[in-house]
């Protein structure tokens, strides 16, 4: 079992907001090097279900596939398995928690794992991980704090 | 814009089954690029070209040893995953919270 990277980060508005953001207005702030197409105006589609479809439709209409849902839990839960830039068996998992704190707040966390199903970036992620993550944030969140 | 060479994306790099496969060779000992096409049903030339992907992209580096050049996983290559997949993380968080809290419908 390959440890899943974690990253957190506190948002000023609601859990519901997040959600919807997320997963209706992706295209609005998915930064546009990493989609598949690199077309700012690239929409991208996550089905509103379980084993919905998440996709990138290109501005000549092509689909190209993201991932699947995998949990569909407005506003507080989504999980979706991932394999953008590789083939489906290699897909990773993607869970997202939208927490609801005072002041309308909300604390995204996210878990990326599945990495053992990747063989071979199995072997060099073992290490990276034992570095552990802490700080991946730091630098994001001081910006954002501002 | 800070001026940077361009570096392969270690995704990119690993989504080739063959590449997959150098890297689990290399993963046991450093070869030469004979020896990883001998376990390989492609050639030698596109072994080479294989190699240079996985080069740019931080997981393999070479060495001359002798006549030969072996090729070796990069002890630094699990941390340029790392380094990766963190820069894509961090630039998601900070564009997904960005655009949140400006289009925040009432903010209270």
């Amino acid at each position: 079992m390959i440890e899943p990277l974690r990253i957190s980060f506190e948002v000023a508005c609601s859990p519901d907001h997040a959600f919807t953001t997320w997963t209706r207005r992706a295209a609005a702030w998915w930064p546009p090097e990493h989609t598949v197409s690199h077309q700012p105006g690239a929409e991208i589609v996550f089905e509103p279900k379980v084993g919905g479809r998440i996709f990138e439709r290109t501005r000549e209409g092509e689909e190209i596939e993201w991932g699947e849902v995998t949990e569909w839990g407005p506003p507080r839960r989504l999980s979706y398995r991932w394999h953008i830039a590789t083939d489906p068996a290699n897909a990773t998992d993607v869970e997202i928690v939208f927490r609801r704190l005072p002041n309308a707040t909300t604390r995204v966390e996210i878990e990326h794992g599945g990495w053992e199903r990747i063989g071979a970036i199995g072997q060099v992620w073992r290490d990276a991980n034992n570095a552990g993550w802490d700080g991946v944030l730091p630098s994001y969140r001081a910006q954002a704090a501002g | 814009m800070k001026a940077k060479r361009r570096i392969a994306d270690p995704f990119d790099a690993l989504g080739n089954p063959y590449r997959r496969e150098i890297v689990e060779l290399l993963a046991r000992k450093p070869r030469s690029v004979q020896q990883i096409a001998d376990h390989l049903p492609i050639s030698r030339p596109a072994v080479s070209r294989h190699l240079s992907v996985l080069n740019r992209a931080g997981l393999v580096s070479d060495e001359q040893v002798g006549a030969r050049r072996l090729y070796r996983l990069d002890e630094q290559g699990a941390e340029a995953v790392g380094r990766y997949l963190a820069q894509v993380w961090g630039n998601v968080g900070v564009r997904f919270k960005l655009f949140a809290e400006n289009t925040t419908p009432r903010s209270r």
